[in-house]
């Protein structure tokens, strides 16, 4: 990407500005062909139209000065890819302006255009010369490349050889390597092991630093918080909200929350297609999540409480039944299991008779949990006899998030912790530090 | 249509570069390497001698030995080759380098180029190739004339006029690039180009007198095939060239010069109209 100076602009507009990013009033749309072949039909007999718009960005201001460090966050769809490639000048806008002063590198894809049979120089040196830079340019940087990519010997080895690590770790050296005035990044720091995303942390902060201007595309909201001095809200193709890192980044927090409960009451529980099963003399009719504020909720934030609640419906006998709970990862990681007979206090449920109904709660008064996706699982056994029966298992009754929007703490729990620092300065005694939260 | 040319000048060092990795690739990875490019003219050299001089008994016209059709033949099918991979390649070359041109800023007008280029350096062996054989047969061990027939029209050999070969590679490259700007594009529109490029270029193989003399199809009436055939043209003025060590022909080339000329103004033109909307199309 060897742009001084690109200006890019649909038919008919006009503009004039200092700033590294301009758009004024910059769409996109994209055509849609019912099938494959009319796209040939619109290019032979001109003039009539086979495709319908999609707009997948429309209306979009920008106005970012030299040397600042834009996000750009939204949903899946919502056009945050489109934008980076009108802004790099992959694509250029079907309405308005895009207007953009410097050299740009985009870490759209990494290890584009490199050649699985060939060894990790001479990819190097070809990805080198693709991105535009010269002879003279590649002999220079080439030794720093090798060593930000920690590849060793296996540079001299053929690239269908490196691990999916080896192969990204290369990618991001080249491309970040061009020097460019506006670095684009379209989530390419989701790759990689924790060692090699904290080296591409530091070379962004680099970039910044140098008083260069970045753009990136993250769903990291602590990211997003930390980096950026700006943030573009995206949804359904137009900018939502744009500003503050703070104010934006908790709008799109409460969006996903009010979007996953919209999922909630559209999910029809009486058809849940994972497996169900138990003798059926007491029924788990209703399974819920309840937020602090009393609210039925699948969005949850670390630190918040909440509770469980099932409602129950007995038709016919049951001995000593006992209500519980499994909570797992996305993944499958068994995390906590409880139920109210295992306990110093047991709750005790006799003499059910058809026709009694109930609710059962679990309360948590704060949710250990940090970011990642879990499910619900509820257990409802007969523990009359030496091996507990099932009346009914429900597995996977509920799917639920947990978005970290502070991210104080990294990994799957929040610990709570009590930090002190005692500094013992020459002449000043001992002073302590402490915190409790 | 000027900007693209403008375009290539910026990045002929991108050019080479791509240009030196794709013959290099073609044979990374195998034990014998380049020495495949040299393998394969012998082996095609040697199939023909025996296929027609011993199997056949095909001779393209009295007096002509078998070492003769032999060589016609070689010096066609190199021709032929080179141009159908080209062809072949550049037809679905925009779609096999789509994350080039959706992932970064990329002059995808060189891929056409410098799969021609690719090709015609690979096409340079294989003529050095035919050149020894025609030194072999014209001055090492002469070919005995057939008894009884009539002498041959020209004699085999080669001569100053090789450097006529300078000039037929230019029109070839501008031909072939001309006509991989057009196919490329059009595979963007309808991937089904790709397959019938396929099938065209085996039509076209059989359709131009590659392993069968010119003489017979204009005896048989069709003519006007060969008239309408540039492939032949260019295919009969290397042979003048590489076979006989005579000038090309002048109306003939320059005849394939223009339109050559022609079919890469077109394609260019057609290529750079398009190209803004690459990246959408793929």
């Amino acid at each position: 990407m060897s742009t001084t100076t690109t200006k890019v602009s649909a038919p008919g507009a006009t503009s004039s500005s200092g700033a590294a990013v301009l758009c004024r009033g910059a769409g996109k749309a994209y055509r849609l062909y019912d099938k494959p072949v009319h796209r040939l039909w619109e290019l032979l007999l001109p003039g009539k139209k086979f495709h319908r718009e999609f707009w997948a960005l429309r209306n979009v201001y920008l106005d970012i000065p030299h040397g600042s460090t834009v996000g750009i966050i939204g949903e899946n769809g919502a056009g945050k890819s489109t934008l980076l490639k009108l802004l790099t000048g992959i694509t250029l806008p079907t309405a308005g302006e895009v207007q953009v002063q410097g050299r740009i590198s985009s870490l759209l894809e990494l290890g584009a255009g490199f050649h699985p049979e060939f060894s990790g120089r001479d990819n190097i040196h070809l990805s080198c010369s693709i991105l535009g830079m010269s002879e003279a340019e590649i002999e220079e940087r080439f030794a720093k490349i090798v060593e930000f990519s920690e590849l060793g010997d296996f540079i001299e080895r053929p690239v269908k050889t490196y691990s999916s690590g080896m192969y990204v770790r290369l990618g991001f050296a080249v491309a970040s390597s061009v020097d460019p005035d506006i670095l684009m990044i379209d989530e390419a720091l989701s790759v990689g092991d924790e060692h090699f995303r904290g080296k591409c942390v530091n070379r962004l902060n680099e970039f910044r630093e140098q008083g260069k201007t970045t753009i990136f595309v993250s769903h990291d909201m602590g990211a997003i918080k930390s980096m950026c001095q700006h943030v573009i809200l995206l949804d359904r193709g137009e900018i939502l909200e744009q500003g503050r890192p703070e104010k934006v980044a908790d709008e799109y927090l409460k969006r996903a929350k009010s979007r996953g409960n919209e999922r909630l009451s559209s999910f029809d529980r009486g058809t849940s297609e994972y497996p169900r099963w138990g003798t059926g003399e007491i029924e788990t009719t209703d399974v819920e999540m309840i937020d602090a504020q009393g609210q039925p909720s699948l969005v949850f934030q670390p630190g918040e409480s909440f509770r469980v609640r099932i409602r129950y419906k007995v038709h016919g006998a049951a001995a000593n039944p006992v209500f519980g709970f499994g909570l797992y990862r996305s993944d499958g990681t068994y995390v906590n299991g409880a139920n109210h007979h295992w306990r110093e206090h047991p709750i005790e449920i006799r003499d059910c008779v058809p026709g009694e109904t109930g609710v059962v709660e679990m309360r948590f008064d704060a949710l250990p949990l940090l970011s990642g996706s879990y499910y619900l699982t509820t257990f409802l056994y007969d523990h009359s006899k030496a091996a507990p029966t099932a009346i009914d298992h429900r597995e996977h009754v509920l799917t639920f998030q947990v978005v970290d929007a502070r991210r104080l703490q990294h990994g799957m729990l929040f610990l709570p912790s009590h930090w002190s620092v005692v500094r013992d300065r020459p002449g000043q005694g001992a002073t302590t530090l402490e915190s409790d939260a | 249509m000027l900007s693209l040319i403008r375009s290539l000048g910026k990045n002929r060092r991108l050019l080479s570069d791509m240009v030196r990795r794709d013959l290099r690739a073609r044979y990374v990875g195998s034990a014998m390497g380049f020495f495949w490019s040299v393998i394969f003219p012998l082996l095609n050299l040697v199939i023909y001698m025996f296929v027609f001089s011993f199997v056949l008994k095909n001779r393209w016209d009295p007096g002509q030995t078998d070492q003769e059709t032999a060589l016609l033949m070689l010096a066609g099918i190199l021709v032929w080759n080179a141009f159908a991979e080209t062809m072949s390649r550049s037809t679905n070359t925009l779609v096999e380098n789509q994350n080039l041109i959706q992932k970064i800023v990329f002059p995808s007008e060189i891929l056409p180029v410098y799969l021609a280029i690719s090709s015609l350096v690979n096409m340079l062996i294989g003529v050095a190739i035919a050149l020894i054989a025609v030194a072999f047969y014209a001055w090492v061990s002469p070919m005995v004339p057939v008894a009884g027939a009539p002498p041959p029209m020209h004699a085999i050999g080669f001569s100053y006029t090789l450097a006529a070969l300078p000039l037929l590679l230019a029109v070839q490259l501008v031909f072939t690039v001309g006509l991989g700007f057009v196919f490329s594009t059009l595979n963007l529109f309808a991937r089904d180009v790709f397959h019938i490029m396929g099938v065209a270029l085996t039509v076209g193989m059989f359709m131009t007198p590659i392993f069968y003399p010119a003489r017979m199809v204009q005896e048989a009436g069709m003519g006007w095939v060969l008239k309408c055939n540039p492939m032949y043209w260019l295919i009969d003025s290397y042979r003048r060239v590489l076979v006989y060590g005579l000038w090309p022909q002048l109306p003939i080339v320059g005849a394939f010069a223009v339109v050559a000329l022609i079919v890469f103004l077109l394609g260019a033109t057609f290529f750079s109209r398009q190209k803004p909307r690459f990246p959408d199309l793929l």
